[in-house]
């Protein structure tokens, strides 16, 4: 493991303890912790130089009944040790009504991801300015990323109801 | 002055894809940009779910119509990542060989886009021409000439065909001796330079702000390269230059993409001259029965238009569990190009779109 995964570690214990660091791969260093810590974890990293949050993504675990998000960071710098890092921060919040603090004030491009993860999984983040579909043209019961989103019911219940077209119509 | 609201897109032909943007414009002044993606939201990351390992290769070489193998490859080095597959050293330089024939093709593409906008439709047929050539390496290796589905878990389908090496060369020679005409033509015109300079303009440290990669972060002076800071592929293997501008605006964008097909053209030579003999693949297990150990990836490579990343999850299962795709469109598409459209014209919507390189699929997914 290089030199710069294993300093970051140490200086992250230092400061907080109910975090679980971990050094999955080279250059992979996950993190995972309380929703009510992201915020200082993330700008914690920030001022540490790991200012480029590259995705925000959203994992339905069915089985626990969590949703988990994952913050992917890297840096922008030239230099190559701490360029190779890319860091997730991970946290798992109760699937009924999901509620998170956004980061759009660490992390400025965090806009639209968290748009989209409101749209496909319904997280809600708190302070986000402007929660308003993303992609999607329709509103569903259960949001459509989510696992127990049934999709071939959903094919059957809106595309079944529409009638075929007759033969007789002119269709030989 | 009143404020209006203009819908710009889906179907303006100012648009390049299926996209759109409002705007609020007082005159001929752009108040404020609201874009609105969603027009080509496929699904593919729930579809994916759903599909196995193998199946997903159509799938991920749609996500981006103008440059598929950048998707093959990062899907493809995912799988490998969870499932401890081996990539064999020829087709390592094979997949870098193929990829930057791909970027080649896209950044013609994208030329092509640029200059028909900008009315240089001279310029626009000569790039579109080039880029077939391109099209037809591809024909000839794989088959296909937008989706080729040819990098594979484990290196890539089939071998380069005999004499093909001369063929690469040939074509990068005709590309290659038209730069003197495209510059003369192109990028040292001064409607070019009128055009462009100062439009759309990005500081340095908004690029960081808004995590701009590529072309847009490359033209405010960063030199940030996947391909130089986590090298995949062969591209470890040969010397290269990272092209940077300082400008921050659409001439700087347009001329790193110049520099950087230039780049690539020789790094293709350099590659072809280094590449190994041997295997171009390892066996994988029978796709039908293949089941990936519980675990996750987070993988990226540099796509001709930046960071281009894939978080792929695996429950144990013969299917993905979670696949999420960063582009980087997404972010120049959503958050930049609002802050870039700010206090222009609505004539430089579309030049300040294009010169982004935003595409439409790459965002909506």
């Amino acid at each position: 493991m290089n030199h710069t995964g294993t300093s970051l570690k140490e200086n992250l214990l230092s400061y907080f303890d109910d975090i679980l660091v971990e050094i999955s791969d080279e250059h992979r260093l996950t993190i995972s912790c309380k929703k009510d810590s992201v915020i200082t974890i993330l700008s914690s990293l920030n001022r540490n130089g790991y200012n480029h949050l590259a995705l925000i993504s959203c994992v339905d675990w069915i089985k626990d009944n969590e949703l988990e998000l994952v913050y992917i960071i890297s840096a922008y710098t030239e230099d190559s040790e701490k360029g190779k890092m890319n860091i997730l921060v991970k946290t798992k919040i109760a699937r009924e009504k999901p509620e998170l603090l956004t980061v759009m004030s660490i992390y400025e491009n965090a806009e639209p991801y968290e748009r989209e993860l409101h749209e496909l999984y319904g997280i809600n983040f708190k302070g986000h300015p402007r929660l308003i579909p993303l992609l999607l043209e329709r509103e569903y019961e259960i949001p459509p990323f989510r696992k127990d989103f049934d999709t071939r019911k959903y094919v059957q219940d809106v595309f079944d109801k529409i009638p075929f077209v007759e033969d007789k119509k002119g269709r030989k | 002055m009143r404020e209006l609201e203009l819908y710009f897109g889906p179907q303006h032909l100012g648009m390049v894809g299926n996209f759109s943007i409002t705007l609020n414009v007082e005159g001929d002044r752009i108040v404020k940009a609201t874009a609105n993606p969603g027009f080509l939201h496929r699904g593919f990351e729930k579809l994916m779910e759903q599909r196995t390992w193998i199946q997903n290769f159509p799938l991920v070489c749609r996500i981006n119509v103008v440059e598929p193998d950048h998707m093959e490859l990062i899907y493809a080095m995912a799988v490998e990542k969870l499932a401890g597959i081996e990539v064999p050293e020829r087709a390592q330089f094979i997949r870098s060989i193929y990829l930057e024939l791909a970027r080649v093709g896209s950044h013609l593409f994208g030329l092509w886009a640029y200059a028909n906008m900008l009315g240089f439709d001279t310029v626009a047929n000569w790039a579109m021409y080039h880029r077939d050539l391109v099209l037809d390496l591809f024909e000839e290796i794989t088959g296909g000439r937008v989706y080729h589905i040819y990098i594979w878990p484990g290196g890539v389908r089939r071998d380069f065909p005999k004499g093909f090496k001369d063929k690469i060369i040939n074509t990068l020679h005709t590309i290659g001796s038209c730069v003197p005409d495209y510059d003369d033509t192109f990028f040292n015109n001064r409607i070019f330079y009128k055009r462009s300079k100062d439009i759309g303009k990005i500081t340095h440290e908004e690029a960081k702000r808004m995590g701009a990669v590529g072309q847009v972060l490359r033209a405010t002076g960063m030199k940030q390269d996947i391909r130089k800071i986590e090298p995949y592929a062969a591209y470890d293997q040969v010397d290269w230059e990272i092209p940077v501008r300082t400008g921050g605006d659409a001439y700087s964008r347009i001329w790193v993409v110049r520099d950087e097909m230039i780049e690539s053209v020789r790094m293709i030579l350099k590659l072809l001259d280094k590449m190994p003999e041997g295997e171009v693949y390892n066996k994988i297990p029978n796709p039908f029965k293949w089941n990936i150990p519980d675990n996750e990836a987070y993988v990226r490579c540099e796509s001709s238009r930046g960071e281009l990343g894939l978080y792929l999850v695996s429950n144990g299962e013969n299917k993905p569990y979670r696949a999420h795709f960063r582009t980087p469109s997404y972010n120049h598409g959503l958050t930049i190009l609002e802050k870039a459209l700010e206090n222009e014209s609505i004539a430089d919507v579309g030049n300040i779109m294009i010169s982004l390189y935003i595409t439409a699929p790459e965002i909506d997914r």
